[in-house]
């Protein structure tokens, strides 16, 4: 045991003067999780969500609805608005739609909104407009499709309702229907009072606040008027008390993957030890094998443990995960999957014949644990059969225990069946690599 | 001290070593001279216990040496060809380590550290990475690394290689002042010089196998010859080759020709006949034979063209 302690004080010596690797192993991970973290919107309190995505619009329409969705649309955060341009004389003037064709398609822009001439739909039904993109990046255009529909429906609901009640004009007939708007008022007004004329023209309008303050804003009126034909009603009955539970949910799939990039990386540093000749020597000196490999891998143990902490406390710095409240079940976690990581890089020391092909077999194999055990998206966005793969992944058993700890604030008892499988997992893992290495030539 | 019976390592098809005995007095300063791949390297790792043998048999103070025996291997102190030390600590530092594996603590290893840093001349030095350290420094670093425990027997593997003159000629001192004190010496090296300098006896192995041991006088006593005649290549006396060949076997090389004399000449007869010739004396000049002679004789090549 002295041996094995000696050796591991020897491993902490080197890994304290290498101010490289110290700073790599804390500072890198340290970075990534907080630009991680903001790419995922974990630090603002409105959840995941772009900002200042450039938008053109051009509106060619004298309807109101084309004024009311631009106006909408500079209020909101995820965009920004672009309706004029310089022309050679340097002056500001209004986009066109041909130079906005022009802009998008030269690259300098790649969203334009365009409201026609018949934007409000005077003949046709509906309302009109055109979107104009340049998709370099399907899920930025996605993201900007899903954020126009958003604002469109909720700051210009009176122009949609204008849009389906001439649509109704249009196959009924507009006498009909006009017929049908003062039926309508006169019905509202007899049964909950009120000016039938000032009702129909509220109807006319698409103003659908009805019943209410009259004064009140139009979305008010449309949005009590949806919930009231669908009713959603929405409980979280789990992790209601979780701060931060964006990065709760994420940084424990982010931490166990620079943690087996950072364990990879130690392990493979057996291959440089026989470049050197070192291994000639201690395996001259009382020394055994088994002393090296042992203490290669408290080492690690010890490293992964210390790193997974440093990761959680930024976690709490950054974005004020709660990692107090189950601290020693966290502790625990960190430990029990430090042991699983560890054994991964020793595995790759074991079955790789050098150190870049440890390397790059170490690379690939933690993109794809990390992949399908769900530290990049939830394991449910993957086939049927991957999901079933991904429970063979230390990573999957990895985030599991954290979010026990972390979301679920799990008891220790609660926690046993996943350390039981990390824990399991270093086993066999380990046992492996021993027997490799017995057979392998990293001593020799 | 050391004892090697009919030693074999194969490795594959290879026999890295064939059979190899040899004995060792305690005290001894032993050569093991051999070209590249002669199978030094692997017998000082089948000596220290890293790697097993096929067969045959060692003995380490008349008793059988175990490689799995790590009270046995604290006896022995093995200098690597390569320099094996932890470039990003100190020199201290890797002296407190391996000195640390060897069971030595407290006093008794601050102490070692000293000794050995004072006669690596390292004093000033000591707390420097030895990534800093010059070619020569790491090599006389290497050399205390492996004797703070002060092993019975030292093996080192060509622990000179990459060396400048005067940080050799530091290392020989270092390790006389070793072996005065009483400590036996395992010294591999390709270079003749070495061997002839420091060792009292020396084995001369070549493919896995020893053809020759003994002290230098008895290998040289073993040459068919006991001088040779070193002639000037000129236009003096490149037009007389046939008439020198007639005097035994010659030899040419970069600037002279080489006589080895026939067993039964005197070196008068050649002399008088170089006389009769019109050649200068100061053209000759009779040498005594060295390792080089004793390894060409008994594999055909020289050192060098191994």
């Amino acid at each position: 045991m002295r041996t094995i302690l000696i050796l591991l004080g020897n491993e902490i010596r080197r890994f304290r003067s290498d101010k490289t690797a110290l700073s790599l192993t804390f500072l890198v991970p340290f970075v990534l999780i907080y630009i991680f973290g903001n790419v995922f919107g974990v630090g603002r309190p409105g959840g995941p969500a772009p900002t200042g995505i450039p938008l053109a619009v051009v509106n060619q329409s004298d309807s109101p609805f084309g004024t009311a969705v631009t106006a909408a649309l500079q209020k909101e955060a995820a965009f920004k608005v672009i309706t004029t341009h310089k022309d050679p004389a340097g002056q500001e003037v209004p986009l066109t739609e041909a130079r906005l064709r022009e802009m998008i398609g030269g690259g300098s822009i790649r969203f334009g909104l365009i409201f026609p001439p018949d934007a409000g739909g005077d003949q046709l039904a509906g309302l009109k407009l055109k979107f104009l993109n340049n998709p370099r990046n399907e899920i930025e255009t996605q993201t900007v499709v899903g954020l126009l529909q958003k604002t469109i429906y909720s700051s210009a609901p009176q122009a949609l309702v204008v849009g389906v009640q001439k649509a109704a004009a249009n196959f009924i007939g507009a006498e009909s229907f006009e017929s049908f708007s003062r039926s309508l008022a006169d019905a509202i007004a007899g049964s909950f009072g009120g000016d039938p004329q000032q009702v129909y023209e509220s109807i006319k309008s698409g103003q659908l606040n009805f019943g209410g303050s009259p004064t009140g804003a139009a979305s008010t009126g449309v949005d009590s008027f949806l919930q009231s034909l669908i009713k959603i009603e929405s409980e979280q009955v789990g992790g209601g008390k979780v701060k931060s539970p964006m990065a709760t949910r994420s940084v424990g799939g982010w931490a166990i993957m620079f943690l087996l990039f950072s364990l990879s990386s130690s392990a493979t540093s057996l291959f440089d030890e026989k470049k050197a000749g070192l291994f000639q020597r201690l395996l001259s000196a009382p020394v055994r094998r088994t002393h090296i490999l042992w203490s290669k891998y408290l080492f690690g143990m010890l490293l992964g443990f210390v790193q997974l902490t440093a990761l959680f406390v930024a976690g709490r710095l950054l974005f004020g995960i709660d990692i107090l409240s189950n601290f020693g079940n966290l502790l625990l976690i960190c430990f029990a999957a430090s042991t699983a990581c560890v054994a991964f890089g020793m595995l790759l020391a074991a079955i790789a014949p050098s150190s870049s092909a440890a390397s790059g077999l170490g690379t690939l194999l933690i993109l794809i644990m990390s992949a399908i055990g769900g530290a990049w998206f939830p394991t449910s966005f993957m086939p049927e059969f991957v999901q079933q793969l991904s429970r063979l992944s230390l990573v999957y058993w990895a985030i599991d225990g954290f979010l026990k700890v972390l979301w679920a604030n799990c008891t220790t008892l609660e926690l046993l069946p996943t350390l039981a499988v990390l824990f399991g997992i270093a086993a066999v893992v380990n046992t492996f690599s021993v027997w490799r290495f017995k057979r392998g030539n990293i001593f020799d | 001290m050391l004892e090697v019976k009919n030693l074999t390592k194969r490795y594959g098809s290879v026999a890295a070593l064939d059979s190899v005995s040899l004995s060792l007095a305690r005290g001894e300063f032993f050569g093991l001279l051999g070209p590249n791949g002669a199978g030094k390297t692997t017998l000082m790792s089948l000596v220290t216990g890293i790697r097993a043998a096929d067969s045959g048999e060692i003995l380490l103070g008349n008793v059988p040496f175990m490689p799995d025996d790590i009270a046995q291997r604290a006896q022995l102190g093995f200098v690597p060809q390569s320099i094996a030390l932890y470039d990003e600590l100190s020199g201290e530092e890797n002296l407190r380590l391996f000195g640390g594996l060897y069971g030595l603590r407290g006093a008794l290893l601050r102490e070692r550290i000293a000794e050995g840093l004072a006669a690596a001349q390292l004093e000033e030095r000591r707390h420097d990475k030895v990534e800093s350290y010059s070619g020569g420094m790491r090599r006389r670093i290497n050399i205390v690394a492996a004797i703070l425990h002060r092993p019975q027997l030292l093996l080192c593997d060509e622990p000179t290689v990459g060396v400048d003159p005067q940080s050799r000629n530091a290392i020989f001192d270092f390790l006389e002042k070793l072996n005065d004190e009483g400590m036996t010496i395992v010294y591999s090296t390709h270079y003749m010089e070495e061997a002839t300098r420091l060792c009292s006896r020396i084995g001369i192995i070549d493919h896995g196998k020893l053809l020759a041991l003994g002290t230098l006088d008895e290998l040289l006593t073993d040459l068919p010859f006991s001088e040779q005649i070193r002639i000037a290549r000129n236009d003096s006396t490149t037009p007389h080759l046939a008439a020198f060949e007639r005097f035994g076997k010659l030899n040419t090389t970069d600037d002279a020709y080489v006589l080895t004399p026939a067993p039964e000449l005197r070196l008068s007869e050649f002399f008088s006949e170089a006389e009769r010739l019109g050649i200068a004396s100061r053209f000759f000049n009779v040498t005594r034979p060295t390792l080089e002679n004793v390894f060409l004789h008994l594999t055909g090549k020289t050192l060098r063209d191994s």
